[in-house]
């Protein structure tokens, strides 16, 4: 599969990053050699193979529903955003 | 042309764990500050690893029997990529290829069956609030459970909109899965309507409006685009495939976004969360819990409830369980109207202590069914009334002092509400009503007394006279001048039926 600057360009506005030309061209490269070892598995014939959801084969890990107290508090995480205004996260204007 | 209206939704339901998806925070953020029910888990750090409730399973499962839904025994969750401020993560966790519920159907009071196509669990997103050039966002609601409800396109009106979104919001509510609290967003509905010429066998191009929260937005909404879409398609012109926004105020649709990209969720399994894989003891198990549903309580009070008095009631999942109860204190689980059924022909309504049977029982329940209707409901207080209903056994002796003639209606209406006055509930029915002198006299020696009394009155002379005469109306006059005399204790049928005698001797 061929990767173009176009594909990456999506990628990046699809996560909101912007790209110097530059970094397109680096990416493009570094997209199409990650795309073009994984596809040495196309060579296998998978059609009876169940597909793989997580490699340690366990199932129904559940919780109870017990409400129990978090080591970090509202201040703490709060703490680690960049702008904060009324206990909330300040975001720049989305939509 | 004509146009036959397709129209699908997606009902997105908070669940009402006591915890979130996938963090052990509390799940009722309502009316707690923002950010405060959060956990580095929410916040997406580094590291963190989501914890599955078990509970939301259970959940999900009683949500899809309640819809008739077959449960899949296999599901798993997925990561469904976005770049949003509300979702710190980057990506929503939900069900998009194998979802918990599988297909079913909801049942419209008028007979319509919707079929469900799935629904899925995920977690729900954090909220935003814009201002003009920034926006806040608080966590609070990030992975609160949320089931995803996604019907067929079978409906195909507005009421029928209206309808479906209404019934699913009672199905949640009966099955107890969640708060059901539209105002604060517990219920959300995405509606998607398209136009086809009738006979068509293909859909038309459909517009969506997101974010619905009333049974009225989803109706005028759905009116709104029918008829705008009409318009377009009558002037020759096409239907455009687009997010529409709802102004309840204005009562429009307006297009949303300009660019309206493909969708590029990069679905991929989430290696967080092993599979989920149900035995069928534990599916039964659950689907047993499963409480008394609106078509149970349609089926068991079809016979004795009027339809529109039902439809009202089945609004308020507490009334129909208080008279559910009522009807249970008799021993009757299986309902009323099989044991109406089996009782056709037998003996007519007996007074006196025999009354518990069936007959007496129904017009019980009908009597009790219509203070909840034209007393409780009229209340301002109604919601706070509704979450702490008198006892099965206070409503059953109620009605039966009414059923004596002990109470007149009006008196009943004023027993009754005194049952939720924190003073006087607690004192039993037969109190409350010696204490506020209602009880009717229906001692017939005691009542011809009073009777014997007024008409020795002078002033009852003239009225005695004219009935004799013919004058039928004037005995209304009399029976008042009675229940003046009894203090307005005295039974006024039972007054009439002395006078009449007395008079006509």
């Amino acid at each position: 599969m061929d990767v173009k600057c176009e594909d990456v360009r999506h990628l990046a506005s699809l996560s909101d990053f912007s790209l110097s030309d530059q970094e397109t061209e680096s990416l493009k490269k570094d997209l199409q050699g990650i795309i073009k070892y994984i596809s040495q598995l196309d060579e296998l014939d998978t059609k009876d193979v169940e597909p793989t959801y997580q490699v340690f084969e366990m199932e129904n890990v559940w919780r109870d529903d017990e409400i129990l107290p978090q080591e970090a508090n509202r201040e703490a995480l709060l703490a680690l955003t960049k702008e904060e205004e009324n206990h909330q996260i300040k975001v720049p204007k989305v939509l | 042309m004509k146009y036959v209206p397709t129209i699908g939704i997606e009902c997105h339901v908070q669940l009402s764990t006591k915890t979130k998806l996938f963090s052990e925070v509390d799940n009722d953020a309502r009316g707690k500050e923002p950010n405060s029910c959060v956990s580095p888990v929410d916040y997406a750090l580094p590291g963190m690893l989501p914890r599955l409730n078990g509970e939301a399973i259970k959940f999900a499962i009683r949500a899809g029997r309640a819809m008739h839904c077959e449960i899949n025994a296999f599901s798993r969750f997925d990561r469904k990529h976005y770049f949003y401020p509300d979702s710190p993560k980057g990506y929503q966790i939900t069900q998009f290829y194998q979802p918990i519920i599988g297909p079913g159907f909801v049942e419209l009071p008028s007979g319509t069956k919707i079929r469900i196509e799935h629904a899925h669990l995920e977690g729900d997103a954090g909220k935003l609030t814009h201002f003009a050039n920034y926006s806040l966002v608080d966590l609070n609601r990030v992975d609160t459970p949320l089931i995803e409800i996604v019907s067929m396109p079978d409906i195909h009106s507005p009421k029928d909109a209206h309808d479906y979104c209404k019934e699913l919001w009672r199905l949640m509510c009966y099955a107890e899965v969640t708060y059901g609290d539209l105002f604060n967003g517990n219920m959300r509905f995405d509606v998607n309507i398209s136009l086809a010429p009738e006979g068509a066998k293909e859909l038309g191009t459909r517009a969506e409006i997101k974010n619905l929260n009333s049974f009225r937005s989803v109706e005028r909404a759905a009116e709104y685009e029918i008829k705008r879409q009409t318009r377009i398609l009558n002037a020759g012109e096409k239907v455009v495939q687009e997010t529409r926004g709802w102004n309840d105020a204005s009562g429009e649709t307006t297009g949303q976004r300009s660019k309206e990209e493909a969708k590029d969720y990069r679905y991929m399994p989430e290696p967080d969360l092993p599979p989920i894989n149900l035995s069928q003891e534990f599916i039964d198990e659950e689907s047993a819990k499963l409480p008394l549903m609106p078509s149970d309580y349609r089926e068991n009070f079809g016979d004795v409830l009027k339809p529109d008095i039902l439809e009202i009631l089945l609004d308020y999942p507490n009334l129909m369980i208080k008279l559910n109860q009522l009807v249970a204190r008799e021993g009757n689980s299986g309902g009323l109207s099989e044991v109406t059924t089996e009782n056709e022909g037998a003996s007519p309504v007996t007074t006196g202590r025999s009354d518990t049977s069936q007959k007496g029982l129904s017009s019980r329940v009908a009597l009790i069914a219509n203070l909840f209707t034209s007393v409780l409901l009229a209340e301002e207080k109604s919601a706070e009334y509704l979450n702490d209903l008198p006892s099965s056994k206070d409503l059953n002796e109620l009605a039966e002092m009414n059923e004596k003639k002990e109470l007149s209606s009006t008196a009943t209406k004023e027993v009754f509400l005194k049952l939720f006055d924190p003073q006087m509930k607690g004192r039993g029915v037969k109190n409350i009503a010696k204490e506020l002198g209602l009880v009717q006299e229906n001692d017939l020696g005691a009542l011809q007394k009073i009777v014997e009394i007024v008409l020795a009155k002078p002033e009852t002379q003239k009225a005695q006279d004219d009935f004799r005469n013919g004058q039928e109306k004037v005995i209304g006059f009399l029976v008042g001048q009675v229940m003046k005399e009894s203090h307005g204790k005295a039974n006024p049928a039972a007054v009439q039926e002395i006078l009449r005698k007395l008079l006509t001797k």
